[in-house]
């Protein structure tokens, strides 16, 4: 593995720049016929109340996400859309947690199916898609198992026991209260499942989350196929891989490698990790990561998009703290990146101000071939709404700005 | 100046109110010493009448009686003036008296119609519309006899609605000119309750155990000690006045049991008595749910029977005390007991269905007061040491369905997200000190001093604990400590026509314990502390245009200081914040009142309210939260309450409440958009219409007869905020936006009779709730129960 360090990564940022402006001479994507969709969150919460509206053309300058065609709702955190299915993890009537389906109906949004889960734990719906007839998802009602759902009913299917699995290690601890297998973390790559194993050292409200037991992170590898268990890989002394919500925290980049982001240690991060899989592999590339330790003290990573062997992130401008007076969700500390997946050298990204963490919304967005950073701004004047990346990655401006209906947590097209 | 009044400017020195010593001190030096005329008001029958409003004629001053049936009034030596004498009920009578000669005077009883409530408007007593605060005061008397809840009566009232989480026993919360929760303070006879918790609540105390409910809505009175900051409801005790013992019971729909004894037992100078009560339901009701099917996890509506809702609660109360002594005028202890296990069916929202969670509370609570009257001094010392213990348990090891179903499930550590097994003690020491100084006729000195000491110290052995230390969090102890001062004058003008109240409040607290939140590394000697002072002050002004007719205006800058919760959360879910301020609030109530004896009463009133910084429960990071400053406030509502006599026997009662309490002040860009938008979660239009009927005796035996019925409507309102320009228009009127988040319109209709056998000693009451079994949904959409019927028996053994 690299060992990077600080200076190193600023100089070979720097070196980098013009190898980054060269590269990317891609022809202008296809626009197709569509409607896009833009999801705002009213309050700061964590499954917060918020909008959604749906709009003709790509908005531009600034637009109100509050309508008479708006749909109004609960969990409006962000969404993880699939195709042309708006997906999310809360029911918009309830906020009960499992997998919801919206859909376009007369030129807004409604409610489309649900498929339910354990509101008592914090991970329930975490799902991904293989194809439009399989998908997977987790329910804590069922922390060992991985739970099998046909994405198009939104019905759930059966399940994949894999309590063997788990229990290949710390099966007689007694210091670890709690074990689950996708609770924060499901992928599909090449025929294969990958689900995070939790063990943890708690078992209450926030079981599963900041408590790891072991140093590692722990990654079982199912063959969807057989649906058999096959192996565990591991991301080295790091923790908290992913969250609770719809912002998946990791990324295919255009090659198939995969890359993951973990939060490190605790809510503040120290070990927070940006790990790969690569394309044709199933273990954990231990010769690369990135670690934030080294980029700065006191942050961790929480947002990820790749896209030819670019990696945008966000880097804290300062460091993390807890509590009631912290910053870590709603302090304008979070600084846009590009790194060089080939150098790990990283650069700030120009034009953009630092913002709020991005939580359960997508950091970074691809509409119409224009790659959009999510931007608010918790201040007067604040920016809040999308950024235009340029392509050379150096700098973006805004696209839009909302005016009305709270922070922007997701945008996205459905294509007619 | 005698050793009493010189004691009580010792005690205001003592507890560091020097302001307080100052303002005694300047009025003693400004008004002479003066005669004292006493007096005692009794009925026809020589039982004392409490509540007796006794005004001198042509000159605005006034007295109330007490328990006993006496009043006093400080007049100059010689004066000889006509006193007016009134109390709702009775035939007003008027009397030429001196201080020279005590006088002893006795009310008829007046026969005409009443409801089964009747808001006064008024304060301390049904005399409460010569003081200058507004209040709602429903005179539970007449509501004794029927099967109904104190919240439903005061949901009939303008400008308040009570909300319930569920049926019988749930948690309430009241909402007051567009205020609710932590703003509105709770008091029992005066006292705050909160050593009380929640076993002497509105929604569990039987009707029979109260004289009264005053609601107060923006100024409180001086003796009212809390930092309330929307209003105040004060549950009175009935009036322990003559020897007597009643029970009653009821029994309703839902498996609803209701038992209730009061008894009162006087001689000489030795009283006693004994009270309790008894509640039971299952609260079986059908409910419109989402039911899950357990293969597909798809839901679909079905209307089921809550099945794990029951509340059964017992409260118990005795009482002893000397009166009439050279040192006391009254010297009462009392010893009280209650315990109630609750059954959670759901969460917040009806989510899911939980079978096995149970809270419970109970309470061993020795209290002690002390009143005494030294010429113009009065002294109401009230002492109480208890333990609140409070426990919830949440252990089941698998999940319910809505039909009930028990699935079970080994890796399941509760069916919440918080798996419990507490036990949590909250010693309270709370001490009211009250002291009343008539300087004349027409100054009155009022000191007023609550203090109140929380100390919390519990165990969870399925909780949180400190990260790598296993220490229970609840295990370490925190405490809060508050003083609460207040001061006032109340002085007569201009013809002693117009009643002036200027109070002054000083509000202290100080707080520690140990960090609880989780997202870090903590140790479990990281003890905290926080403290702060803050200051109010309110003026109250009415004008009696005549004697039935007056004009109130008042102004209020207050402040509610941050509670014990809201600073150290409560050692699970929610988390410290340290650095949350008391809520400031800016009040204006003016109001009109106006009435015709037998024949109408009609009121209007008004407020405006700026406040700023209101505290709520903000989650901050999975599952955590934590309480904040979060929202400025200001608007205005109006009221209009009206009673009309119809004639034989029937009486139609009407009111109506529109608030418009809107955000402000918000600059944060994502936010701006929410200026001007109404106060989320906040009913802000919604009326009553009432037609009650009352027969003449229907026999030798006196027999009466009375029905009722009332209708409530509850416009709709929303659980988010909308923006102002799409919330319709009209005076119905309904957001132009596709919102999930709305509660919508209600209609409730309740309807009832009465038959009163007083030659028996028995009444009987029916009411039916909800007759028109319509779908009606109470906080958070949270649905309540449909049509269902309650028969109510009352003995009167003495």
């Amino acid at each position: 593995m690299y060992k990077v360090t600080l200076k190193s990564l600023a100089l070979a940022s720097l070196l980098t720049i013009p190898l980054v402006s060269c590269q990317d001479d891609e022809p202008e994507a296809e626009v197709k016929e569509g409607k896009y969709v833009l999801m705002t969150a009213s309050e700061r919460t964590n499954i917060p109340p918020g909008w959604i509206t749906v709009f003709d053309e790509i908005p531009s300058g600034n637009v109100s996400n509050i309508t008479t065609s708006s749909l109004q709702g609960q969990g409006m955190g962000g969404w993880r859309p699939y195709n042309n299915w708006l997906l999310k993890m809360f029911k918009t009537s309830d906020a009960s947690k499992g997998i919801e389906r919206l859909k376009l109906e007369n030129g807004t949004i409604v409610q489309d199916n649900f498929l339910a889960g354990d509101n008592a734990t914090n991970g329930t719906g975490n799902f991904v898609i293989v194809n439009e007839t399989q998908g997977f998802y987790w329910d804590g009602a069922s922390p060992l198992k991985i739970q099998k759902f046909n994405p198009t009913t939104l019905s759930r299917t059966g399940e994949i026991d894999l309590t063997a699995a788990v229990n290949e290690r710390g099966a007689g601890e007694a210091g670890i209260l709690y074990r689950s297998v996708g609770q924060k973390f499901l992928a599909v790559k090449n025929g294969k499942l990958f689900a995070n194993v939790t063990y943890a050292k708690t078992n209450t409200a926030q079981k599963g989350f900041f408590d790891d037991f072991f140093p590692d992170v722990y990654i079982a590898v199912i063959d969807i196929a057989t649906e058999k268990y096959e192996k565990t890989t591991k991301i080295n002394d790091t923790g908290s891989i992913s969250y609770i919500n719809e912002n998946q925290m990791y990324s295919f980049d255009t090659n198939g490698d995969l890359y993951i982001i973990t939060q490190g240690r605790s809510a503040t991060g120290g070990k927070s990790k940006i790990a790969r899989i690569k394309a044709n592999d199933t273990e954990v590339d231990t010769s690369w990561s990135i670690d934030m330790d080294d980029i700065t003290t006191g942050g961790k990573f929480v947002t990820i998009y790749a896209t030819n062997g670019k990696l945008i992130t966000t880097i804290p401008n300062t460091p993390l703290t807890p509590g009631g007076t912290g910053n870590i969700n709603t302090g304008n500390i979070w600084e846009f990146h590009v790194i060089d997946v080939a150098t790990q050298s990283f650069t700030k990204i120009e034009g953009v101000p630092a913002c709020t963490n991005t939580g359960a919304a997508y950091g970074t967005v691809k509409i119409d071939g224009k790659l959009l950073l999510r931007v608010n701004v918790n201040e007067a004047n604040g920016s809040n709404g999308y950024y235009e990346l340029s392509s050379d990655f150096k700098s973006a401006k805004q696209l839009f700005q909302v005016t009305e209906g709270g922070a922007v947590t997701g945008f996205y097209k459905v294509e007619l | 100046m005698s050793n009493q009044i010189i004691s009580a400017i010792k005690l205001s020195i003592s507890s560091g109110r020097f302001f307080v010593f100052i303002l005694c001190f300047v009025s003693l030096q400004a008004f002479p010493q003066l005669k004292e005329l006493k007096g005692r008001v009794t009925d026809t029958r020589k039982d004392p009448l409490a509540g007796v409003l006794i005004q001198v004629k042509n000159a605005g001053v006034s007295a109330v009686t007490n328990e006993n049936g006496e009043f006093s009034f400080r007049l100059a030596a010689h004066e000889e003036v006509v006193l007016r004498f009134s109390l709702v009920g009775f035939q007003t009578r008027e009397l030429a008296a001196s201080p020279a000669r005590p006088l002893t005077i006795s009310l008829e009883e007046q026969v005409k119609e009443l409801n089964e409530t009747v808001v006064y408007g008024k304060t301390e007593t049904a005399a409460a519309r010569e003081l200058s605060v507004k209040a709602e005061v429903l005179d539970l008397k007449q509501a004794h006899a029927l099967p109904v809840n104190i919240s439903e009566l005061m949901n009939r009232s303008a400008g308040i609605r009570i909300r319930q989480t569920g049926g019988l026993g749930s948690a309430t919360d009241i909402n007051l000119n567009g205020f609710s929760g932590k703003s509105i303070r709770y008091f029992k006879d005066g006292i705050p309750m909160d050593y009380l918790g929640e076993g002497f609540s509105l929604s569990s105390v039987p009707v029979n155990m109260l004289e009264r409910v005053e609601i107060y809505k923006g100024v409180l009175p001086v003796g009212l000690g809390a930092d309330a900051l929307g209003g105040a409801v004060n549950l009175i005790g009935r009036k322990l006045t003559k020897n007597y013992a009643d029970v009653s019971y009821e029994i309703g729909s839902f498996n609803t049991h209701r038992a209730n004894f009061n008894s009162y037992f006087s001689k000489k100078k030795l009283f006693y008595g004994l009270d309790g009560f008894f509640n039971h339901s299952d609260n079986n009701y059908r409910a419109n749910v989402k039911v899950t099917d357990p293969e597909t996890r798809n839901q679909k509506d079905a209307k089921v029977s809550l099945f794990h809702n029951a509340y059964t609660g017992y409260f118990g109360q005795a009482f002893a005390g000397l009166k009439d002594l050279a040192w006391a005028d009254e010297i009462r202890l009392e010893l009280a007991a209650f315990k109630f296990n609750r059954e959670q069916q759901h969460p917040a929202l009806m989510t899911e269905p939980y079978g096995g969670i149970v809270s419970r509370q109970w309470s061993v609570i020795p209290g002690v007061r002390y009143k005494k009257q030294l010429r113009a001094l009065e002294i109401d010392q009230f002492l109480v040491y208890n333990t609140l213990n409070i426990s919830r348990t949440d252990t089941a090891k698998g999940t319910y369905d809505w039909f009930g179903v028990f699935t079970p499930n080994p890796t399941r550590n509760g069916e919440s997200s918080r798996p419990s097994l507490s036990e949590i003690k909250n010693n309270y020491l709370t001490s009211r000190t009250n002291l009343k100084y008539s300087l004349n006729a027409s100054n009155t000195l009022e000191l007023n001093q609550v203090i109140t000491q929380a100390d919390r110290k519990g165990k969870d052995p399925l909780g949180p604990k400190f990260m790598d230390t296993q220490v229970d969090v609840l295990s370490l102890p925190s405490r809060y400590l508050k003083f609460v001062t207040s001061a006032g004058i109340n002085s007569l003008f201009f013809d002693k026509k117009l009643d002036n109240l200027l109070i002054i409040k000083l509000f202290n607290y100080k707080a520690s314990g140990v960090e609880t939140y989780q997202s870090r590394e903590i140790s479990s000697t990281e003890a905290k502390t926080s403290k702060g002072n803050t200051w109010g002050i309110a003026e109250g002004l009415k004008y009696q245009l005549s004697p039935d007719h007056l004009v109130r205006f008042s102004a209020e800058y207050s402040n509610r200081l941050p509670d014990h919760n809201e600073l150290f959360g409560d050692g699970v879910w929610i988390v410290q914040n340290f650095g949350i301020r008391p809520e400031r609030s800016l009040n204006f109530n003016l109001g009109w009142r106006t009435a015709a004896r037998n024949r109408y009463t009609i009121e209007l009133n008004s407020f405006y309210r700026r406040t700023k910084g209101l505290i709520l429960l903000v989650p901050i990071q999975a599952p955590y939260a934590r309480y904040e400053n979060q929202q400025n406030v200001k608007g205005v509502g109006l009221e209009a309450d009206g009673s009309f006599q119809l004639g034989s026997g029937f009486t139609v009662s009407a009111n109506a409440t529109w608030q418009n309490m809107r955000l402000f002040g918000i600059t944060v860009q994502q936010d701006v958009w929410k200026n001007g938008a109404r106060l989320r979660n906040t009913p802000f239009l919604y009326g009553n219409l009432g037609i009650n009927y009352q027969s003449k005796p229907v026999s030798k035996q006196g027999a009466t007869l009375k029905a009722f019925m009332f209708y409530s409507y509850l416009h709709e309102y929303y659980l988010e905020a909308i923006p102002k320009r799409l919330e319709g228009t009209g005076l119905f009127p309904r957001a132009q936006v596709n919102t999930l988040l709305v509660i919508p319109n209600q209609h409730l209709v309740n309807s009832g009779i009465l038959l009163n056998l007083p030659a028996r000693r028995i009444a009987l009451g029916c009411d039916i709730k909800n007759l028109l079994n319509k779908d009606i949904y109470d906080n958070y959409r949270v649905q309540r129960a449909g049509r269902s019927i309650h028969l109510k028996i009352n003995y009167s053994i003495k």
